[in-house]
């Protein structure tokens, strides 16, 4: 497995890192990316036990495909080291670094990685990084951390903690969250980086999962964070294309092969100038619509 | 490698193993239960006893509850259990694993 | 009496399993199966719990439970020791019933010789108890005594060890051992540290019976049970029924009565009463010159141990 920089990524789904039953079952539900806790999710007993269980899982496991994130403990504890070294031996895709505060922090953390990939041999930059950002601190600071290095691949807002930060807690409307869900999302765009919300933990408010999601991508978020595989395919409805959508995109591709047929480095639909944002835009649709088998291999609308 | 303790690893929840490692004499002596020993005891115990003499381990009185784990769990908390029981958990020597 | 209790919450916040553990038995275990896969939340509350004795260093567990629920702990690796009609008793771990009594010495493997075994708390070991050895000496090849081992008395479980083995010192052929988590102790016998109910003093009477008859007489060639009469204690003379009832004709189950000195029935009970009460000459003609001394050497810490609070008047 190799990092890929620009993939999909509508949904990161969190596997308690200790939990073999979870892990093993990981690569069934079509998440986009995995993510493989050793920090929250285990007990400060267990570190070892799950570092062993995730190494070895990511090195045998079939995840169908999805990207591997291992969210790892955090530089200010002891298990820090360790974990980055398994990770970059079992050679996960991403590195997920919580509490981020800092471009410094991710700076060492690259520094960490590259210490190991020569160590063991592992080509250098084929492991990516994201920030979780969980603080008042880390909110101001996503600038420097979404351009920290090269290999960032995203900055995920981290609800729970950021709100307790802030000394409040979430509500359901998500006002407490307004300024972080912007700070961070301006950053990851201006970085050319990935942005993910946080979790939404009570699986019984289907309604709130919805109207949280629908808002999310409205702000123009690449993803949601999911503690539960059932609220992938609710993620993908909402992330999905509608036809217009899809059929606007191929309009774009048709009007980009057709130009590129002619030798003419401008394309042009309907008389208008296609310019790059478009493109990449049309792009991003058609991914999506394949990845959720909206389109056929001829481009053609199967959806409902 | 000295076993020091006895060192558990791993859970009775479904596709887990428990491994419990304590000191032996007479080579690897491995108590398997397991709902599917009929088909892949021999198996387990394979990759117990690999796991183990991987890390230096060469007696030990092992007692495994098996419920469902795949190999590369099995081993990860063969290891596991084994560096708490020699007193290693801060030194992980997951060369072992591969 | 509980030293650590786990809940299991789900993901509404609702708790939907619970368990408990006193020393190193499972306790109080309770599930619901409702939205669960059957035996996933039992699981994992079992090993919360066997996870919680690990991170004190204790890899040896005991479950006491009704019956029918002893297959769903065999599930978890628990290997049954004993069991009545309503009742089962499960170890899991290390060091098990095998690893403690293939430890206890066994000179006499299959030689066909007459080996005895009598189990006491002695708390403090006196003249009752060293005739009671004397005679089982006299009567057999080899005597076997099992000391308490749980350490819920005035005397503590290394003073009454050393009383017994300095008291019995003169009989050659008696093996003085701790009677480790199997026989009297909290694990198999609670109610004998604790006020308790008929049946349920019957039921763990029963299950300590089973145990010496499934594996320690067995295992060390036992042929004879020594018991004491025990005139004042309720929950002693249950404990002589169920081992009378169950033991035999396996184990000779021989009960002797109280010795007597002075006109009064030698009871340990008795001399703790008069430790209590200071009356340390009295207690002289009760108890061996090595008790005597200890209890001389020693009477205010043992007046302190009960002026703290320390029951005297249980077993």
């Amino acid at each position: 497995m190799t990092y890929i920089k620009n993939r999909l990524r509508r949904t990161m789904m969190f596997v308690p890192g200790n939990n073999p039953a979870m892990v093993k079952d990981a690569g069934i539900y079509g998440a986009d990316s995995i993510m493989l806790d050793l920090e929250d999710a285990v007990s400060l007993t267990e570190k070892d036990a799950a570092r062993m269980l995730v190494f070895n899982a990511i090195k045998t496991v079939d995840f169908g495909g999805a990207e591997i994130v291992v969210r790892i403990n955090g530089q200010d504890t002891p298990f820090y080291d360790e974990d980055v070294k398994a990770m970059v031996r079992a050679g996960v895709d991403v590195i997920r670094l919580p509490k981020t505060e800092s471009a410094d922090m991710i700076q060492k953390l690259v520094t960490d990685i590259e210490n190991v990939e020569k160590e063991y041999g592992v080509e250098k930059g084929s492991i990516g990084v994201m920030a979780a950002i969980e603080s008042a601190k880390g909110v101001l600071n996503t600038p420097e951390i979404a351009t920290a290095t090269p290999l960032m691949m995203g900055l995920a807002v981290s609800g729970e903690d950021y709100t307790a930060d802030m000394h409040t807690h979430r509500y359901p409307d998500g006002r407490e969250l307004e300024f972080a869900r912007n700070m961070v999302l301006q950053a990851a765009r201006a970085a050319d980086v990935y942005a993910f919300d946080t979790v939404f933990s009570n699986m019984n408010d289907t309604e709130g999962f919805y109207r949280e999601t629908r808002y999310i991508y409205e702000l123009g978020y690449d993803g949601k964070s999911l503690v539960n595989p059932r609220q992938i395919p609710m993620v993908n409805e909402v992330f999905n294309p509608s036809k217009e959508e899809i059929e606007n995109a191929m309009a774009v591709q048709n009007a980009i092969s057709e130009a590129k047929a002619k030798g003419s480095g401008v394309i042009s639909m309907n008389g208008k100038m296609v310019d790059k944002p478009v493109v990449e835009k049309a792009n991003r649709v058609i991914e999506t619509a394949k990845a959720s088998n909206l389109i056929d291999e001829e481009g053609n609308y199967i959806g409902k | 490698m000295e076993i020091k303790t006895t060192g558990v690893a791993g859970t009775l929840e479904s596709s887990d193993i428990q491994i419990m490692i304590s000191k032996g004499d007479d080579g690897i002596q491995i108590d398997l239960d397991s709902e599917v020993i009929k088909a892949y005891g021999d198996q387990i115990k394979k990759v117990i006893t690999d796991t183990l003499e991987k890390y230096g381990i060469d007696n030990a009185k092992v007692k495994a509850v098996d419920k469902g784990a795949l190999d590369c769990v099995i081993a990860a908390r063969t290891l596991a259990a084994a560096q708490r029981a020699t007193e290693t958990s801060d030194r992980p020597e997951l060369g072992v694993l591969q | 009496m509980i030293d650590h209790t786990v809940g299991l919450i789900d993901d509404n916040g609702k708790l939907v399993g619970t368990g408990s553990i006193a020393g190193n038995v499972l306790k109080y275990i309770a599930v619901t199966n409702e939205n669960a896969v059957q035996g996933a939340r039992f699981s994992q509350i079992v090993t919360a719990l066997q996870q919680y004795l690990y991170s004190i260093k204790c890899y040896h567990s005991f479950v006491f439970t009704k019956a029918q629920y002893a297959t769903s702990f065999s599930h978890l690796g628990f290997n049954e020791v004993a069991r009545t009609d309503e009742a089962a008793f499960l170890e899991s771990g290390t060091p098990n019933i095998d690893d403690f009594v293939s430890n206890i010495p066994n000179p006499y493997k299959g030689k066909n010789k007459k080996v005895a075994a009598i189990v006491m708390n002695a708390n403090p070991f006196t003249k009752g108890h060293q005739q009671l050895v004397e005679l089982a000496s006299k009567e057999n090849d080899l005597v076997y005594v099992f000391v308490v081992q749980t350490d819920a008395s005035l005397f503590k479980t290394d003073e009454r060890l050393n009383l017994v083995k300095q008291g019995t010192a003169d009989f050659k052929n008696v093996l003085v051992i701790s009677g480790g988590d199997y026989m009297v102790s909290k694990s198999t016998f609670p109610a004998y540290f604790l006020k308790s109910s008929d049946e349920l003093i019957t039921t763990q009477t029963q299950i300590d019976a089973h145990v010496f008859k499934n594996f320690i007489a067995p295992s060390l060639s036992i042929t004879r049970r020594y018991l004491g009469t025990e005139p004042f204690s309720r929950t002693t003379s249950f404990y002589n029924q169920s081992l009378s009832s169950i033991l035999n004709p396996e184990i000779e189950v021989k009960i002797i009565n109280r010795f007597q000195a002075n006109e009064q029935v030698i009871t340990a009970t008795y001399v703790r009463q008069l430790i209590k009460e200071d009356k340390l000459a009295e207690i002289a003609s009760f108890v061996p010159n090595s008790t005597m001394q200890f209890i001389s050497a020693n009477k205010e810490a043992l007046q302190t141990r009960i002026r703290k609070g320390m029951n005297i008047n249980g077993n």
